[in-house]
């Protein structure tokens, strides 16, 4: 298990009912830790409609999850 | 025959008219201003102008120069007098030689009107009454200014224009400077919706005085958008936004020329609106609009500035067109559907929210005008106003995304037409061979162009007096890069392969 600080925006923040968290976690990519998030908080929105960035990069949702990483989920958005 | 010049002496439009004269031409038209003996219901005697000259001619010429470029006419100038003037005289003179008459009128009309509009002149009237008053000056131009008594007492008629003074506190930033403010007064920018992103960066566009605003809105103004909108009304619900928003902005500053459009973006009108401006500000409410723009200008290779708000939330992106930059699908390669993560009207908002993010935009766009402190990394800025947080997010160019293909495959003759180049030297550098096509009055202005090899101008190519040797590779040079583009354009059809325009004409590499 390690531990991640999770941030979420717009939508998933709404759903989620937070704009950030430190979480244990078993995932070993963003990819997993969606998944778990996902069933967590019942988040409606797939995962293929987002971007994930750790640590301030962009990345893909394959990418390894290390101690400490801040991952932060976004949503599109498009309001204006 | 100099474009826009000044004269002591009387007007001779028949020597001037001989001057436009052009093979190509299928007419010519001309305005005269004549010194009328009343003003204001006082009767006039005599008028006196007087010009702030240097700056006055700089500026008759560009205008002379947009209108050539604006309205594909053969040739144009513009001549003012200056002194003393009895009634009846001629004031200023504009002519305008063109293959066909609806452009030699307009043409005409355009460039006596943004003489009037925008050259340092200022006209003395003495009336037969003994007294005598300054009028016309830039400040008296403004709506709402009373010629009563007492008139021109909070505003000084000496020789410096108006103009200087209005942006004077930007202007004193070592970034800007007076170079800095005439890129901007030669800048144009596209604005796609007049929400609420795009109405502060309307506003502060239009306020840093940009040569032009483009406004683009197929929306009517509702209630719904005043507490987020706050450059219209309550009197302006059902008046078009495009509209409603050049009237105020020229109430702001009638320095810059506005073009407003009362309709939605479209894969239809999209390219081309597009193409007519330097810069794109991107301020929509929905995906659709912001992919379809996101692709316009990858394929015409313009920057734009992208931003989005969701209740507390934005984000805002810029696109530059370079090989190494993320455009909008490399981050999400499949344009979202809207309705699935909510717009403003869906998921509400607090007016300050989309404003932060457009005065945000205005500030990129400022930035990118003046050439100063550009990112170095593309990225994604993610505002978060309700816990005032910002996280920068480092994005890079997605190599499976399809912009390439995007661009390619809309316009796969003039993908290559059109080359950039920082200064004439890199452009030689590149083994072509620069050809001025300009016309010899042009060439007698301003820009340095003692280095190019060749000066073939543009009436004698299109006429047949000259060509361009066969099989050369040749660099096609403008004033800004209309012209050369069309003309590499039309070169491309008939068998020369390897002729390019210089994108933005000599003033983007001399600016």
């Amino acid at each position: 298990m390690i531990q991640v600080e999770i941030q979420y925006f717009a939508v998933l923040r709404e759903q989620a009912g937070r704009a950030q968290e430190s979480r244990e976690t078993a995932a070993v990519n963003p990819a997993e830790l969606y998944e778990q998030v996902r069933q967590a908080y019942s988040l409606a929105l797939p995962r293929a409609m987002l971007k994930v960035a750790i640590n301030d990069e962009f990345c893909d949702w394959t990418q390894a999850l290390r101690p400490g990483d801040r991952v932060v989920f976004i949503p599109p958005v498009a309001g204006g | 025959m100099q474009p826009f010049s000044f004269s002591q002496q009387p007007l001779e439009p028949e020597r001037y008219r001989a001057a436009l004269s052009d093979a190509a031409a299928g007419g010519y038209a001309s305005f005269e201003g004549w010194v009328r003996d009343h003003s204001d219901g006082r009767r006039v005697q005599r008028l006196e102008y007087e010009a702030f000259e240097s700056l006055a001619i700089k500026e008759g010429t560009r205008i002379v120069a947009q209108a050539i470029e604006r309205f594909g006419i053969r040739r144009a100038a513009c001549v003012h007098r200056v002194g003393d003037l009895a009634i009846g005289e001629l004031a200023v003179w504009v002519g305008v030689s063109s293959a066909h008459r609806a452009e030699a009128f307009a043409a005409c009309r355009y460039i006596i009107d943004e003489v009037k509009h925008r050259v340092p002149i200022w006209k003395k009237e003495h009336y037969v009454d003994g007294d005598s008053g300054w009028v016309n000056c830039e400040r008296c131009a403004q709506p709402g200014h009373e010629h009563d008594a007492g008139a021109h007492a909070d505003h000084r008629h000496d020789a410096t224009p108006a103009f200087a003074h209005d942006y004077s506190r930007q202007m004193a930033l070592p970034q800007v400077g007076s170079a800095g403010q005439a890129r901007l007064r030669n800048a144009s920018v596209l604005v796609i919706g007049a929400g609420g992103l795009g109405v502060p960066v309307l506003q502060y566009l239009a306020a840093a005085g940009l040569g032009r605003l483009g406004i683009v809105d197929g929306d009517r103004v509702e209630a719904s958008n005043l507490h987020r909108q706050p450059l219209f009304g309550i009197e302006d619900v059902g008046q078009p936004k495009a509209v409603v928003a050049a009237a105020r902005l020229a109430r702001l500053n009638r320095d810059v020329r506005y073009d407003s459009l009362a309709e939605r973006v479209s894969a239809g009108n999209v390219d081309a609106l597009v193409a007519d401006y330097d810069l794109v500000v991107e301020c929509s409410d929905n995906f659709a609009t912001k992919f379809l723009v996101n692709d316009a200008v990858v394929r015409a290779r313009r920057p734009a500035i992208f931003a989005s708000v969701y209740q507390y939330e934005g984000q805002l992106q810029v696109y530059r067109p370079r090989e190494d930059w993320p455009c909008l699908r490399c981050l999400w390669p499949e344009a979202p559907q809207d309705g699935l993560v909510g717009n403003c009207a869906e998921a509400g908002v607090l007016g300050p929210v989309p404003a932060a993010l457009g005065a945000l935009q205005a500030m990129e766009a400022l930035k990118l005008l003046l050439g100063m402190q550009l990112e170095a990394l593309s990225s994604v800025h993610v505002f978060d106003l309700l816990n005032l947080q910002w996280r920068t997010l480092h994005a890079r160019r997605n190599v499976s995304c399809n912009h390439d293909r995007v661009a390619a495959a809309q316009q796969p003759d003039l993908a290559d037409l059109e080359l950039a180049f920082a200064d004439l030297d890199a452009a030689r550098a590149s083994g072509l061979t620069l050809v001025d096509i300009r016309e010899p009055w042009e060439r007698m202005t301003d820009a340095p162009d003692e280095s190019i090899e060749m000066h073939v101008p543009l009436s004698s190519l299109l006429e047949g007096r000259s060509a361009l040797p066969p099989g050369g590779r040749y660099l096609i040079i403008c004033a800004h890069g209309v012209r050369s583009l069309a003309l590499a354009e039309r070169l491309r059809g008939i068998g020369y392969r390897e002729v390019y325009s210089l994108r933005g004409g000599l003033a983007a590499v001399t600016a």
